[in-house]
């Protein structure tokens, strides 16, 4: 599919609709990192009850968080698969969604709320932390992004645009396939003509 | 040979001529191999696009260097020692961009830039692999992992892997694609969870002793210069990222996924689809590299490769590693007896003893969390190793053994994929997965001997082969010829002073 080809959104969804779809992939590899613990506390052998827990106070905030990052890659204000921004955000949001967690884990377990020993070297290690934690979800929004947008494109327009940027880069990678496959049949065809050509020498 | 371009006059330096017998084809003459046609360079992606082959380099490098080697290390010496895998990955990211500069510029793999310069240069890399690579020692690691989880025999899980890996590459319409794909998501898994991970167990003080030990330059006390832990040290270094042949392998996966002029080589197929498989040339193209729009290009895929490898494979092998040193540290913190187990046991009982200090310290989940990492990397380990194994040897083997070429390209990957496969099932089952014991140490010589001898290719193939506009620069010269002396001195250091083989 090229741009050109690719038809503008005709009917447009409602704007919840919309921005629910447009944040669907940040909130869903966010879920994934928070559940990644999840499902090995099962594996490890903890109580589901402990399990579901941990899913409830990681993953819901940094699915949120996710869900806020594919918005602002939809406004245009983050450019597809640049990392300064997604580390910047991060470096912000991790920190906070780590102490959500810790706060609302220890809430549930202990029945009372507690704030890690020290608050301030907390933040700052969850920060150092957070540009390893941007890589690796920039790298799996990534694979996720386009694939969603090719799917709800036609009555979104703000995945449309997105989607722009996206093919702009598909277009390339068609470019170079349609000048090897041209190359490959013309080498086919010539192949023919010079066993249709031995052929008739032999007969001839 | 590719019909469109028949053979031109072969010429023993390189040089940009006119073909004799063509309609005014221009060449690039390089070595005693066919000279490559010159083709369009196509336009490089954008740089800041987390896209590219450099996945695999992380599948294959994130092993046990990162997860076991040097955290033992960080906790025997402290985490002053890890200036030296700084050197260790940062000579790494360079050797990558100097393996990339063949591959981009030429569509061809490091090896047949060696046999262009000797072919027994290139023989050395194909007997290399074949004894090194084929024993499946690198599958017991996950596999044990695994069993500690779920408590399926490793055996088990090690054949059943085998296979699976073997039925997926057959079934695949395109083996790169499908490749990419699922490393990807298991890589990006990786490097979420084990920043999860390190979030939920580490502590800062953790975090700024591994990063203010990585710059503690000329750090080394007298035990480290010991019989016993010098050659572990040095092997260390070696193998943090991808060790042996591995960036060797790198070169074809850039090719596979159309970097630079690998864009004019046909992508190799699944047996279940080698019918669609085109004529794989005989040997790559070039690029006119007068004319200043080409260079502008060129330039852009030079981005495009650095930004591969500093952010993705000197960034995440990074991550992965201080994680896994925060992680020992923690353990030893929590559980002093873990220290004695990884200074003094083996590689197996030690990585029991984290687990078991991790599940005493947060519950099974730790555990259970550093085990599922260490079955993941071994899974990703599989894939990739496999892969590259047979895509090497069927690479060397279509272009340098008289008669394959008959063959298609994906018949002759099959039957590497296949044939080590089988060999890998019948060893797990009735031999020693390392290999047997009396090569252990040959096996162990070459892997390391291998990666002193391609900085040494690196030199040869990009001075000499390349035209002079696209030839590396003398930094780039003096740090390559830095890991060549260093990799072999070290290798022989050792050997000769204290008889052991670094590994």
């Amino acid at each position: 599919m090229t741009m050109t080809e690719t038809a503008l959104p005709q009917r447009e969804a409602t704007l919840p609709q919309r921005m629910g779809e447009l944040a669907l992939p940040g909130a869903l590899v966010g879920a994934l990192a928070g559940c990644f613990a999840a499902i090995l506390a099962v594996l490890g052998g903890q109580t589901p009850s402990w399990a579901a827990i941990t899913t409830v106070t990681l993953a819901v905030p940094l699915a949120i968080l996710g869900a806020g990052y594919s918005l602002l890659l939809a406004t245009g204000l983050f450019r597809p698969g640049v990392f300064a921004p997604a580390g910047l955000y991060w470096f912000i949001g991790f920190p906070l969604a780590r102490l959500v967690h810790e706060l609302g884990a220890h809430s549930i377990l202990a029945g009372q709320l507690g704030m890690p020993k020290d608050p301030l070297a907390f933040l700052a290690f969850q920060a150092l932390v957070s540009l390893g934690f941007a890589i690796g979800f920039l790298w799996l929004h990534e694979r996720v992004m386009p694939r969603w947008l090719l799917r709800v494109y036609e009555h979104n327009s703000r995945a449309w645009n997105v989607l722009a940027h996206y093919l702009q880069l598909a277009e390339q990678i068609q470019e170079q396939r349609d000048r090897k496959q041209t190359r490959s049949r013309r080498g086919k065809e010539r192949s023919l003509r010079e066993r249709v050509a031995e052929r008739q020498g032999g007969h001839g | 040979m590719d019909a469109d371009n028949p053979p031109a006059a072969r010429e023993p330096d390189p040089e940009l001529t006119t073909a004799e017998g063509t309609e005014d084809e221009r060449v690039w003459s390089a070595g005693r191999l066919d000279p490559m046609p010159i083709r369009k360079l196509p336009e490089s992606p954008p740089s800041i696009h987390l896209l590219g082959p450099t996945v695999f380099l992380v599948a294959l490098g994130v092993g046990m260097g990162e997860t076991y080697m040097w955290p033992r290390l960080v906790l025997v010496f402290g985490p002053e020692i890890r200036w030296l895998f700084l050197i260790g990955v940062t000579l790494q990211a360079f050797v990558m961009l100097e393996m990339a500069r063949y591959a981009m510029a030429t569509g061809e793999s490091i090896f047949t830039g060696a046999a262009r310069v000797a072919k027994p240069l290139m023989w050395f890399f194909f007997g290399t692999a074949l004894i090194v690579y084929i024993w499946p020692g690198h599958l017991s690691a996950g596999a044990g992992a695994l069993e500690q989880i779920t408590g399926i025999p490793w055996m088990v899980t090690a054949i059943a892997g085998l296979l699976l890996v073997g039925l997926i590459f057959t079934l695949a319409k395109v083996i790169y694609n499908l490749l990419e794909s699922v490393l990807s998501f298991l890589i990006g898994l990786l490097v979420v969870g084990s920043s999860i991970i390190a979030a939920m167990v580490g502590q800062f003080s953790d975090v700024t002793s591994t990063l203010t030990g990585m710059v503690q330059f000329g750090y080394l006390p007298d035990a480290a210069t010991s019989a016993a832990w010098f050659p572990i040290i040095v092997g260390s270094i070696a193998f943090a990222g991808p060790s042996g042949m591995q960036q060797m392998w790198y070169t074809l996966h850039l090719r596979e996924k159309g970097a630079g002029m690998g864009a004019h080589i046909p992508k190799l197929r699944g047996l279940a689809h080698a019918g669609d498989e085109e004529a794989m040339p005989a040997r790559g193209f070039m690029f006119d590299t007068d004319d200043p729009d080409e260079m502008r290009k060129w330039k852009g895929w030079r981005r495009w490769v650095t930004f591969d490898a500093l952010l993705l494979f000197w960034g995440i092998t990074m991550l992965v590693t201080v994680t896994f040193t925060v992680l020992a540290q923690s353990a030893a913190r929590q559980n002093p007896n873990v220290r004695i187990l990884i200074e003094n046991g083996e590689r197996e009982a030690a990585m029991n003893a984290m687990a078991d200090s991790f599940s005493a310290a947060g519950g099974p989940l730790l555990g259970g969390i550093f085990l599922g990492f260490i079955a993941l990397i071994g899974l990703n380990a599989t894939l990739g190793l496999y892969d590259s194994f047979s895509r090497g040897q069927a690479d060397m083997a279509y272009n340098f053994i008289k008669g394959v070429n008959k063959f298609r390209m994906a018949h002759i990957y099959a039957t590497f994929l296949w044939g080590v496969i089988i060999f890998g099932i019948l060893v797990l089952l009735f031999g020693p997965a390392d290999g047997p014991s009396a090569i252990l140490d040959t096996l162990a010589f070459l892997s390391a001997f291998a990666m002193g001898a391609y900085c040494v290719v690196l030199l040869l193939v990009n001075n000499i082969m390349l035209p002079k506009p696209i030839r590396p620069n003398l930094a780039s010269n003096l740090i390559i010829g830095f890991g060549a002396t260093f990799y072999l001195g070290m290798l022989f250091f050792s050997l000769f002073t204290y008889g052991v083989i670094p590994d």
